[in-house]
């Protein structure tokens, strides 16, 4: 029971990491990028990959971070041409494209059957000093996570972005270019999935095609929705809430007769009920975007 | 020296602009008036980058502006507002005001995170000079409300604030008193002037003959895309093709009031 507990929590660690990287594309920028799952799979095969070839594990997140960056200043680059809905359904293909090479180039990234036996950090700590260590590393680079993401929010680069999503014409007539700000904040938000892709792969050792499709990204979206679009806390409780409802419906067969097979779909079930309670009752969300207080007196 | 040459735009079939010839020297304040959908805004937009003229050039200071985009224009110091002034919602009055300033270090992502000092120091200038600047503009009591709820004349004032964040050369104005009362009207017009006074060239599209006649020593007058007369304010009453413009029938009309004479 305290082993799922601290899985539960490092998971959860792990899933605030993807959600304060789409919370600034997103919710700070309103860039609704459908494809978000393709940069938690670059920092996920980049570490397998890497261990496949007897990498040392740091080698693999590092490569996972800048091989990120360059995928999202690529995406945000396509920008320059597309309106924002074509944009969205560009970058749900790009994932998906992505996904489809993970399956067929089998003999880079073991295909289908996906990569499995990578070693991690802590993988010669065994029991519960391992699991604990993980805890440890994922609870401190969400928080880390969560630091950058929210002075990135409050400086000017932030602040630029936010005028752009509710005022871009504004934005424009004060200099500021928004197809250039729109990619670069794609390539800074891209590396804080791809640290998250990579540290899940690490602590799993294993990762493959599944975990690519793009219900994970919606699944994102949602924690996005539930704690409050636009404000990185709420990113962090919204993958906390998704991650404990996850975790809750495991015991739900303990008291209802559901079949195995189904399990994962009433999860989704569950997730959906709790997105429209949220839509319906509460559309900002636990923690709704505030106005940020200026300091005055410097 | 801001200079349009033969500047022509259309959009479909219908041609919104032609061979508009139009001059400003540095430091003066010149109006822009016409009828409503004669092509003021569309002008503007095209001396602003917003839009490409389809012919024409359009220099400023021997660079030529008509193939740049609209934040390059800024960024050489020409900045415009807009006849619908919005405003975000999720943004402080004082926020805003930020968004118009020069901040290399803050805007600088990686760079940014790293020196927090240097970036603190960076935005403290740039709070220092909004607040005086909302002091100016009569809007110190609102700086914590979100921007986005500022009553129509009050986002007039506050985009003309975000505006001169960075000292603008060239200033082109898309009715700044539109929607405003008169006492703020007022209030405007002599603002406009100490900003000019300070050195800024300033273009402005108005509907109110009066205020043109108190702030602008020349008025450019559009009808149907076309520039029909450049002079004083004070000659645009003897004008006929101004009062035909406006009223449709070759009548002495006295434009500033729009009424008949006896
Ligand atoms: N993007 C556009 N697409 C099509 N037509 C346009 C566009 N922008 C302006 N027009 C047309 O160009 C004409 C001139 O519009 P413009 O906004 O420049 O007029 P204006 O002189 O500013 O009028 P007002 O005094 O009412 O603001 C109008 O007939 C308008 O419908
Ligand atoms: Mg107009």
């Amino acid at each position: 029971m305290l082993d799922f507990a601290l899985y539960v929590a490092t998971i959860a660690a792990v899933y605030a990491l993807f959600a304060l990287s789409l919370n600034l594309q997103a919710g700070v920028t309103g860039l609704l990028n459908f494809g978000h799952v393709a940069f938690f799979g670059v920092g996920a095969y980049s570490s397998g990959i890497v261990a496949l070839h007897g990498g040392h594990w740091l080698l693999g997140v590092l490569v996972g971070v800048v091989v990120s960056s360059l995928l999202g200043a690529v995406i945000g680059r396509l920008g320059r041409t597309l309106a924002a809905d074509y944009w969205a359904i560009v970058t749900l293909a790009v994932a998906e494209c992505l996904r489809l090479v993970v399956v067929n180039e089998g003999d880079l990234t073991g295909g289908p059957q996906g990569i499995s036996g990578i070693a991690g950090p802590f993988s010669s700590v065994s029991g519960l000093a391992g699991s604990l260590s993980w805890l440890v590393l994922c609870v401190v680079l969400a928080a880390l996570a969560y630091l950058v993401a929210e002075t990135l929010t409050g400086m000017q680069f932030g602040r630029v972005l936010r005028l752009l999503r509710e005022e871009p014409m504004l934005a424009a007539s004060l200099g500021h270019n928004i197809t250039a700000e729109k990619t670069r904040v794609l390539a800074v938000a891209a590396p804080i999935a791809a640290v998250g892709g990579s540290v899940y792969t690490l602590y799993i050792s294993y990762i493959g095609p599944n975990q690519l499709l793009p219900i994970e990204t919606f699944l994102v979206f949602t924690m996005l929705i539930i704690g409050g679009i636009g404000n990185n806390r709420g990113a962090v409780f919204g993958a906390l809430v998704i991650q404990l409802i996850y975790a809750g419906s495991r015991f739900l067969k303990d008291i209802f007769p559901i079949p195995d097979q189904s399990a994962s779909s009433v999860r989704l079930l569950i997730v959906g009920l709790v997105l429209t309670a949220f839509l319906m009752t509460r559309p900002e969300g636990l923690f709704a975007e505030k106005l940020r207080r200026i300091d005055v007196h410097q | 020296m801001f200079i349009s040459r033969g500047v022509g735009k259309s959009f479909g079939s219908v041609q919104v602009l032609r061979d508009v010839e139009l001059e400003i020297e540095p430091g003066e304040i010149v109006g822009l008036v016409g009828p409503n959908g004669s092509g003021k805004t569309t002008l503007l937009n095209c001396l602003s980058g917003f839009l490409n003229p389809d012919a024409g050039t359009i220099e400023y200071d021997g660079t030529r502006l008509d193939r740049l985009a609209d934040w390059q224009v800024s960024r050489m110091g020409i900045r415009r507002t807009f006849q619908t002034a919005s405003q975000p919602m999720k943004m402080s009055v004082l926020e805003a005001m930020l968004c118009g300033a020069a901040l290399p270090i803050g805007s600088a992502p990686v760079r940014g995170l790293f020196r927090r000092k240097a970036r603190a120091a960076e935005q403290a200038a740039a709070v220092g000079k909004a607040l005086e600047l909302l002091d100016f503009l009569s809007l110190s009591h609102m700086t914590e409300e979100p921007a986005g709820r500022l009553s129509g004349g009050q986002k007039k004032l506050l985009s003309l604030g975000v505006a001169l964040m960075t000292d603008p050369k060239v200033l082109l104005l898309d009715e700044p008193t539109a929607g405003v009362n008169p006492t703020l009207r007022l209030t405007i017009a002599d603002r406009l002037k100490d900003i000019n006074a300070n050195g800024t060239t300033l273009l402005v599209i108005e509907h109110d003959m009066g205020f043109i006649g108190r702030m602008c020593e020349r008025v450019y007058v559009l009808d149907k895309g076309s520039v029909i007369a450049a002079c004083r304010p004070d000659e645009l009453k003897d004008n006929p093709r101004v009062v035909e413009a406006y009223l449709g029938a070759p009548r002495p009309v006295h434009v500033a009031t729009g009424v008949s004479r006896p």
